[in-house]
């Protein structure tokens, strides 16, 4: 029943109306950023869309799941601390498993898990401290978990099925992140919304995503295997 | 807009920009590379991988005739893919029975390190 309240919600007034928006403005923000970036630079590189395409692709799909949920949990400010654990948790792990698959994927296991565990560690503690010092520790241990554990994966199945593993990997994720949301939603129906803003965080959150990893991807470092 | 409206733009976004990936991904040559293509018939040495202990045994080889690499049967788990970084190239592939075998270009004199895609054991090969 509550699910059929939310989807009818993804078209009310409260931020869960708000969600599919954000989700279409971040999506946009980074294809237009890799179309630049593409037409001016990439296309040039040699494999391109063979080594780093994909990747880039898939990230800027994964992108777009995080930019939402952060989106809500600001709506709503403060949260209970289990809820608020589990934004932590959720966005800590998603957030630096994803980000170091990628990476890894392109530029070996070191520097993939230090993106990832940047990314998931930075997400982690900024939207776990929806509940105070609980949701700030188990976001920051989340993307610490998460980000190496991205890498890892990616890089043992180098040689096995990899773009195949990581369709996979995002699909799950994605489902991960829209309980998120229901959870979310669940949690705060009856209460107001604390905190109304525009669209502008959802561009800078996801072109600062967007061009990291391209440059990280393109120019970055590099483990020895990868050249 | 819309909910559905922007669902629907969503897509179609989505399907054009995967679709423009994955067909320029597919016309270039992938980064792990192992056609046979590069390699000259008759002058192609082969050279044969063995393990030692939780490494691979140092092997050796001719400059200047292009590489066919295998690995024998004693060479057991994440070994069998093995990864190569030629001058900044990939080359990489599982070799998944002794018959399989990983192309390499000619090489110059000198030793070139390599390791199996887990990064966690590693061989060189010596080229005299």
């Amino acid at each position: 029943m509550t699910f059929k309240e939310f989807k009818k919600e993804l078209n009310g007034n409260r931020v869960e109306g708000e969600l599919i928006k954000t989700v279409f403005y971040s999506l946009l923000t980074s294809f237009i950023v890799l179309g630049i970036l593409y037409s001016l630079k990439f296309r040039f590189i040699e494999d391109f869309m063979s080594t780093k395409g994909y990747f880039l692709f898939f990230a800027a799909l994964s992108y777009s799941l995080f930019v939402p949920t952060i989106r809500q949990v600001r709506a709503y400010r403060e949260f209970a601390c289990m809820a608020g654990m589990m934004i932590g948790m959720t966005l800590g792990m998603i957030g630096g498993f994803l980000s170091g698959f990628f990476v890894a994927s392109t530029n070996g296991m070191f520097i993939g898990s230090v993106f990832g565990m940047f990314v998931g560690m930075s997400l982690g503690i900024w939207n776990g401290k929806c509940c105070g010092i609980m949701g700030i520790m188990e976001g920051m241990m989340a993307g610490f978990m998460g980000g190496l554990m991205g890498a890892m994966t990616a890089f043992m199945l180098f040689n096995d099925h990899l773009i195949a593993s990581m369709v996979i990997v995002f699909l799950i994720s994605s489902v991960i992140l829209v309980s998120l949301n229901y959870l979310i939603y669940r949690e705060m129906k009856l209460e107001e919304r604390k905190l109304k803003e525009d669209h502008l965080r959802t561009f800078v959150i996801s072109f600062v995503l967007i061009i990291l990893t391209a440059w990280l991807m393109v120019y970055g470092p590099r483990s020895g295997v990868f050249g | 807009m819309k909910t559905k409206t922007i669902i629907f733009a969503m897509i179609i976004l989505v399907l054009i920009v995967g679709s423009f990936v994955f067909v320029n991904g597919k016309k270039e040559t992938a980064n792990v590379s192992s056609n046979g293509g590069q390699v000259i018939q008759g002058q192609t040495q082969q050279v044969i991988l063995s393990q030692d202990g939780y490494n691979y045994e140092d092997a050796v080889a001719d400059a200047g005739k292009p590489i066919s690499l295998s690995a024998d049967s004693s060479v057991g788990g994440c070994l069998r893919s093995v990864v190569f970084n030629v001058e900044g190239k990939k080359y990489s592939k599982y070799l998944k029975t002794p018959k399989d075998t990983l192309d390499l270009p000619a090489l110059s004199k000198g030793t070139y390190s390599f390791s199996c895609s887990m990064g966690m054991g590693f061989g060189k090969i010596v080229v005299k």
